[in-house]
């Protein structure tokens, strides 16, 4: 073969064989090429939805009282990131951020994006983008912030890690708070920077969360948190719960759990139960307050009047069980009245009105247990959920037929044992006792801020139930105050204010069975404030206790009469003239 | 045989000048984001169209270049700097290597390898002023050898060539770590020798010792071998690796190119994922863009330019202007073939320029000038005559004037 035959040769055969190669590259793996490099270019980014804010009223405007504060955090690829830069960047602007030793991270083989910082304010982030110091990247993280500290948090809940409600409001409207995460879906550079090269980029816009305002006043809520500590300090008591509702309307005003906690640090937390929002989401027995349901039963079915008489012998037998009363004062024994029997919270009284309910006033029958059943279960909804906007426990109304010594359970359940009920259903039901008979759904959420406006509403479906007549409910109000007649007189109740409520102390179940060493009480209060000759405008529980502690309802007292004073003076609600 | 001087080859003309307008074209379009990348990765301030100007300067003086060895500077005058032009080449590069040695500041190196001096803001590559010298030497000196008889003689003929081959060689490939470079000085020699009239057997015997060489050479070196490795891994579709990644990525780009390429400037490749996209690897990128059409009609050019070399070079007289354009031709070949395959797996990555396409100022200038002496000898071929006949109008007019020229010297 000639010499320059032999050239051409190897030129036509290297560039066929190049073609051939091209062919089998280009056309037919072509496909498994374009999957190889969607999968290299594609970038999937989720687009964080921004956490609606939390508000509550303060004085009939929204205020926040939860709110985002937007982070930084430092970045780097050890394998493109010169060392000497990270280190430079944490010791001119990031130090205190600081999370990570650089030497790990650049010692740690095939290690790639690694954060080195991190909760940096706006301000230095943006001293580290000036600064102009190649491969460093900032990465915008969203934080949640309580400027008010450890106000109410057992009702607010805290957001974890994962940027999930936990707890309270956070926990119960996570959705409607989160809003919707968007999706973006983009060709990148090799820096993940989206190209406007491709065809088939998506992006779904992130729906952001609602800011949700809560009918909690603020103010209230801190000065009854005030209150509850020092009622803390000053009695045995570890615990306190404190509701405020308006009975007319079933808003919370106030949902206090003492002692709280500081939802910024929430890690800290050792105690798990310091989460627990005590007012709706443990049901116990709150005893003599639910007298008030049993009488207004009794009442509404025009089987007793106040001044119906019974024989008060200081104890029942009931199904072989001895009832005894608390008081046992000699000049109760013998014939006394209704009045009198829930003035001194006589167990012997509410279940006299069990009898009278059954049409016999000399035992407990079948008709008086299904009526109070009715009452407690079917018109005040005790032992059910209430469809508030939050986390609820249901709790426990025994049936009146079923199970051994039903009569013995009833008749305790007049004066609120034998039950399993949270403070939320009391105080909704005891609304319904002082409002003019109606039954309403409790809510917290006033509405949705939105454009620095407030829509009101809720998601609640409210029930709205008459349930009780308005002479029912004028009598029990009268008895409620009459309750409090000795508080008017010792200048605890000012005058021209109508406050009227009922105490209850309940024995704690151990193992089983009522513990009679009264070693630990659970004090309770309800009652009721407004002025004089009108309608009451804020009904207001109060729970206190601790565990292996004897709390008495005058502790709880105490606290009822600190708050209805200071609710009078808080929305300078105005005497009779 | 007497020729005239007569039309230069069209062929070689359009396909030089067509392949350095689509490289300007592609480097306008995927430029900008090298930029971007090297901007975001390396805190440069490189303005969007500062490859583009690069690569446009870098025509220009090709151009230039082209156009002086096409016309001004008769090969006959450059032929008799052959040793002297050598000798400066290799010092240069000796030079070079005393630079990096000392840690002088005229020494450029990127990735540990010293390959350009660095005269401010012009940066210049001896390696490839070795490459056009070594053409014009090894042209000069084979014919010379040729017509003196002693050809193939151990004094006279290996010992000299060795020592500059040789040399040559060993400052590339050893001094400045520039395995392409090697393959085409490479490619040079033996394309040359080949059409030197050396014996079969010498020839054989030679480039079977170089193979042996070159093979040692790359067994010792656990860098090279570990090229080896990757390209292995890449050919037998084993699992990606940081060796990998720079073929993977090519062929990559190739093959999403499909039949009719992405178009111009759609390139995702380019965008930082494809290393040297703007220089060694353009071939690739080039392939996203034109896919397979456009990737054969590349080829299809620059087998056209070779082809055409070679009738050339069958088509003159002087032994040392065929040797000249062979040498072009091995040149032009290895770096097309070597590149190419490189970018499509089918040998290992060696860091060779495309020519005429990628980024870079003096490989192109160099090769630029190369061309244009080809161009330049393809005025005086016997067979070009004949092919066009019309020109015997212009014989009467200045036929003797034309012919004086080309006589053998």
């Amino acid at each position: 073969m000639p010499r320059n035959k032999i050239l051409k040769t190897v030129v036509l055969l290297s560039l066929g064989v190049i073609v051939v190669r091209l062919f089998f590259i280009q056309i037919i793996e072509h496909d498994s090429w374009v999957a190889k490099a969607d999968e290299q270019h594609t970038i999937l980014e989720t687009l964080t939805a921004r956490r609606g804010e939390i508000y509550m009223m303060d004085k009939g405007e929204p205020t926040a009282v939860v709110l985002n504060q937007t982070t930084y955090q430092i970045v780097i690829d050890p394998t493109v990131t010169i060392k000497e830069d990270a280190e430079k960047v944490l010791e001119e602007y990031a130090k205190k951020y600081q999370v990570v030793n650089l030497d790990e991270i650049y010692d740690t083989e095939g290690l790639r994006y690694s954060i080195i910082a991190k909760n940096i304010p706006r301000e230095v982030a943006e001293k580290v983008a000036e600064s102009g110091i190649p491969a460093i990247w900032l990465k915008r993280t969203n934080q949640r912030v309580y400027p008010e500290g450890e106000l109410a948090s057992g009702l607010l809940g805290f957001v974890n890690a994962e940027g999930k409600g936990q707890y309270g409001v956070e926990g119960s409207l996570n959705t409607l708070l989160a809003g919707k995460d968007g999706l973006l879906k983009t060709t990148a550079d090799v820096n993940k920077v989206a190209l406007s090269i491709g065809n088939d980029n998506i992006k779904i816009p992130a729906e952001d969360g609602k800011n949700v305002v809560l009918s909690v006043d603020r103010g209230l809520e801190k000065g009854i948190e005030e209150l509850a500590v020092k009622a803390i300090e000053d009695t045995v008591a570890t615990n306190a719960s404190v509701l405020v509702m308006d009975p007319n309307t079933s808003k919370v005003i106030a949902m206090a759990n003492l002692p709280n906690y500081d939802p910024n640090n929430y890690t800290s937390v050792e105690d798990a139960s310091l989460f627990v929002n005590y007012t709706l989401e443990v049901p116990y027995e709150p005893a003599s307050i639910c007298k008030s349901f049993t009488y207004s039963a009794a009442l509404n079915e025009g089987v007793m009047t106040p001044d119906t008489t019974y024989f008060n012998n200081h104890a029942e037998v009931v199904d072989g069980w001895t009832i005894e009363n608390a008081s046992k004062h000699d000049f109760l024994y013998g014939s006394i009245d209704m009045r009198t029997a829930l003035y001194w919270s006589l167990n012997t009284g509410s279940i006299y009105a069990l009898k009278l309910l059954g049409g016999d006033a000399s035992s407990i029958n079948q008709q008086g247990r299904e009526k109070l059943f009715d009452y407690y279960y079917n018109k005040f909804r005790l032992g059910q959920i209430t469809g508030i906007e939050l986390y609820e426990a249901e709790g426990y109304i025994p049936d009146p037929n079923e199970g051994w010594g039903r009569d013995s359970t009833y008749a305790n359940m007049t004066f609120g044992q034998n039950l399993s009920i949270t403070m939320l259903q009391t105080a909704t039901a005891f609304s319904a006792v002082v409002n003019g008979g109606t039954y309403r759904t409790p809510t917290i959420v006033e509405g949705i801020y939105e454009n620095g406006e407030l829509k009101k509403g809720t998601d609640v479906e409210i029930t709205e139930e008459q349930i009780l007549s308005e002479e029912t409910s004028s009598t029990m109000r009268d008895l409620l105050i009459h309750n409090r007649d000795y508080l008017v007189r010792a200048g605890i109740d000012k005058p021209g204010y109508a406050v009227g409520g009922k105490s209850g102390t309940a024995q704690v179940v151990k193992d089983g069975t009522y513990d009679d060493t009264f070693a630990e009480l659970i004090g309770s209060y309800i009652g009721f404030v407004g002025p004089e000759g009108e309608l009451p405008k804020y009904v207001i529980m109060v729970k206190m206790w601790g565990e292996g502690r004897s709390v008495g309802s005058d502790d709880a007292l105490g606290l009822f009469g600190n708050v209805s004073n200071y609710i009078i003076n808080y929305f300078k609600i105005k005497p009779k003239e | 045989m007497k020729t005239r001087r007569h039309k230069s080859d069209l062929v070689i003309l359009f396909a030089t000048l067509g392949l350095m307008a689509l490289g300007l074209i592609v480097i306008y379009a995927i430029g900008p984001m090298r930029a971007n990348v090297l901007n975001s990765t390396y805190g440069t301030d490189y303005a969007s169209n500062y490859f583009f100007l690069g690569q446009l300067r870098s025509v220009i003086l090709s151009l230039a270049a082209f156009f002086v060895a096409f016309k001004l500077v008769p090969y006959k005058y450059i032929k008799k700097f052959a040793k002297p032009l050598i000798i400066v080449a290799l010092a240069m590069s000796v030079l070079l290597w005393l630079f990096s040695a000392t840690g002088s500041s005229l020494a450029k190196c990127e990735l540990g390898q010293c390959r350009w001096f660095n005269f401010g803001i012009v940066s210049f590559q001896p390696a490839e002023f070795l490459k056009l010298a070594l053409v014009i030497y090894l042209a000069d000196f084979l014919a010379r050898k040729k017509e003196e008889g002693t050809i193939g003689k151990w004094r006279e003929f290996w010992l000299p060539l060795l020592i500059v081959c040789g040399a040559s060689l060993g400052l590339v490939v050893v001094a400045q770590g520039d395995l392409g470079t090697g393959v085409a000085l490479m490619a040079i020699i033996f394309g040359t020798l080949l059409m030197s009239g050396i014996s079969m057997q010498q020839y054989l015997l030679m480039l079977i010792i170089t193979v042996v060489v070159a093979v040692g050479a790359v067994v010792v070196s656990p860098h090279r071998m570990e090229r080896i490795d990757a390209w292995v891994a890449t050919l037998s579709g084993g699992e990606s690796s940081d060796s990998t990644y720079h073929v993977d990525n090519a062929m990559l780009a190739i093959g999403v190119g499909g039949f009719f390429g992405v178009g111009v400037g759609n390139s995702v490749q380019a965008t930082g994922y494809l290393p040297e996209s703007i220089n060694d690897s353009v071939f690739a990128i080039m392939g996203e863009t034109f896919g397979f059409v456009g990737l054969f009609l590349i080829i299809a050019v620059f087998a056209a330019l070779l082809l055409r070399m070679l009738k050339v070079a069958e088509g003159t007289s002087d032994l040392s202007d065929r040797l000249l354009i062979v040498g072009v031709f091995s040149w032009t070949l290895a770096q097309v073939v070597v590149n190419i395959m490189a970018m499509t797996g089918l040998v290992p990555v060696t860091g060779i320029t495309l020519p005429l396409l990628s980024y870079g100022g003096t490989s192109m200038i160099f090769i630029a000038f190369a061309i244009g002496l080809v161009l330049q000898l393809s005025c005086y071929t016997s067979r070009e005559v004949k092919e066009n006949e019309n020109i015997s109008s212009r014989r009467g007019v200045g036929g003797t004037h034309h012919s004086s020229r080309r006589r053998r010297s």
